[in-house]
């Protein structure tokens, strides 16, 4: 478990996390998203400890990080920019980390044939692609059997190949009890994997939803030739019908099935259906659409 | 599964033994010892030098080349982002520092040892007929070796601290050819008293004095040059542990 209290981060005058605070829960995928800048890998340096927070604290499986007698065993993290040494094979890369833990070379080679990278283990990581970086970097996050999987924006630099095996390799690794974490900018990168959305902008958080509850606050659209009498029939506390054109009814709180039904005991003719489930990435871009720090000029 | 001190030193000599550029300086600093010993003790006609002093006359460029050394390791970590794997693995931050100055120190001492009694046995025999020769067994020679030994440990070891506390491989590398071979240079032109005052004390005139076999009149005694020099690199390990403590990685 991952838990952010009133984390701010202030590096001179700039407030880049804002009195942040979610919790990422076991045998959960928590998505962590918001528009570049957001202060999404600042976070994730400080649930790590590499950079301290100016106010607040995390807690890893319910203490400070760097309290932990086996922190690579508490958590395992991939941070945005590469973490190796050019110079090193992808053995000994992980060999270093290993060693600080006493976790066997076995175990490194396992990890390099989990994702894939035992026919390039003595290669060195120089020569390495970006997603071979990547899938590095994510042998090294799973090294020490972590019960928190913290990775930020994994998927940057994979194939569609390797998007998939991230998915299933997320969920997996969720469905055993573990927390995982990922970060991305882009929602269609993680609406698919996670069960959990914490979403932020300029530092502050602005959603902690799930996926579902996430795209439902949506409406339905109705084109009808009596929008006055639907009107009335639907109306109620907690639906807001709002009229868009001549026989065209926008309605929120209610579903296109409750409204297809109420019309057809009546006989109201409907023309149209249509449940505006907005897309997540439109969800997404209206929420965090006063929060992004570079926005094009217009 | 657990961090323990012993796992931390391994994984720095893993770090240390897996990059070839490590092997290619450590390389270079021995046959720079051993080989302009060896010229030096060929080539010189004069009588007012030992041959243990010929012997070690490559030390100021294996002094630079180990401290390089050091600094690599140091700086590495910073300038390929292998730090935050580094820290993440060993949050508590300050054994990383202690055993990458072990490792570096411990590795630079045995193989310049090795490289000032190879430096010594060949340049030996290479003698001109008007330098004395002398044994192992004879006063301060020992010293003088061993203290090479331990002086280039101690260099490599202020490299690590310097090449983690600028966090850059030019930055570090400069200050340390910069303490160890300008500073002495610019003391000689201050007024004569006052450069006399201090130039025993300057860290490479410090440290040297224990591998010279005689003392000249303004040097230090050869323990108490080198436990002078132990100091600046403790003062350095303490400002880059404080720096790695105490600021994000
Ligand atoms: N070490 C730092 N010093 C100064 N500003 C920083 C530092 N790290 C990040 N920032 C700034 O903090 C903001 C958030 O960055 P980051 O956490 O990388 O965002 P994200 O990962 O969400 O794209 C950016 O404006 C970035 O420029
Ligand atoms: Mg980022």
């Amino acid at each position: 478990m991952i838990q952010v209290r009133e984390v701010t981060k202030r590096y001179g005058a700039k407030t880049v996390v804002d009195h942040l605070s979610f919790t990422a829960q076991p045998g959960q995928v928590t998505g962590f998203l918001g528009p570049n800048g957001a202060g999404k890998s600042t976070t994730m340096r400080m649930i790590v400890g590499l950079d301290a927070p100016t106010s607040g604290d995390v807690l890893v499986n319910g203490k400070p990080y760097a309290s932990s007698k086996a922190p690579l065993h508490e958590i395992g993290a991939l941070l945005e920019a590469k973490a190796m040494h050019p110079g090193r094979t992808a053995v000994s890369h992980l060999l270093t980390l290993a060693r600080t833990h006493g976790i066997s070379r076995s175990r490194v080679d396992e990890v390099l044939g989990l994702v894939g990278l035992s026919a390039v283990a003595h290669k060195r990581v120089g020569a390495f692609s970006l997603g071979m970086g990547q899938r590095l970097g994510i042998a090294a996050a799973l090294l020490g059997d972590p019960a928190v999987v913290m990775l930020d924006e994994p998927v940057n630099g994979l194939d569609p190949d390797g998007v998939l095996w991230v998915r299933n390799l997320l969920t997996g690794l969720a469905a055993e009890g573990r927390t995982v974490m990922l970060s991305s900018h882009l929602m269609s990168e993680v609406s698919l994997i996670a069960d959990h959305l914490v979403i932020i902008g300029r530092g502050r958080l602005l959603a902690d939803t799930t996926v579902a509850d996430f795209v439902t606050a949506e409406g339905v659209r109705v084109v009808t030739a009596a929008p006055d009498d639907l009107r009335a029939l639907i109306a109620g506390p907690g639906v807001t019908v709002t009229s868009t054109g001549a026989e065209e009814l926008f309605v929120a709180g209610t579903t296109a099935r409750a409204i297809g039904l109420a019309a057809a005991t009546r006989g109201i003719p409907l023309f149209e259906l249509t449940p505006q489930n907005a897309s997540l990435e439109e969800a997404f871009m209206d929420l965090t659409h006063n929060a992004v720090e570079y926005e094009a000029t217009r | 599964m657990k961090i323990t001190p012993g796992g931390v030193v391994a994984a720095e000599w893993t770090k240390f033994s897996s990059l070839r550029s490590t092997w290619i300086t450590t390389g270079i600093s021995v046959v720079l010892l051993i080989a302009f010993g060896v010229i030096a003790s060929a080539s010189f006609t004069g009588d007012n030098l030992s041959a243990v002093d010929l012997a070690l006359s490559g030390s100021t460029l294996a002094a630079l080349a180990v401290g390089v050394l050091g600094a690599l390791l140091g700086a590495g970590e910073y300038t390929t982002g292998m730090i935050r794997a580094t820290l993440a693995a060993v949050p508590r931050r300050l054994p990383v520092l202690w055993s990458k100055s072990l490792v570096a120190g411990a590795a630079a001492l045995v193989t310049m040892t090795a490289g000032a009694f190879a430096a010594f046995a060949l340049g030996s025999a290479v003698l001109n007929d008007g330098v004395g020769s002398v044994g192992l067994g004879d006063s301060g020679v020992l010293r003088a070796l061993l203290g090479a030994g331990l002086y280039l440990g101690l260099v490599a070891v202020l490299g690590v601290a310097l090449g983690m506390l600028v966090r850059s491989s030019a930055g570090a590398i400069a200050i340390l050819a910069g303490a160890l071979l300008i500073v002495p240079g610019l003391a000689a032109l201050l007024p004569d008293s006052v450069s006399e005052a201090i130039t025993p004390y300057l860290p490479s005139n410090a440290g040297s004095a224990v591998m010279a076999l005689t003392q000249g009149e303004n040097t230090l005694a050869p323990w108490t040059g080198l436990a002078v020099f132990a100091g600046y690199v403790v003062v350095c390990l303490a400002a880059t542990a404080y720096r790695l403590k105490k600021t994000d990685a």
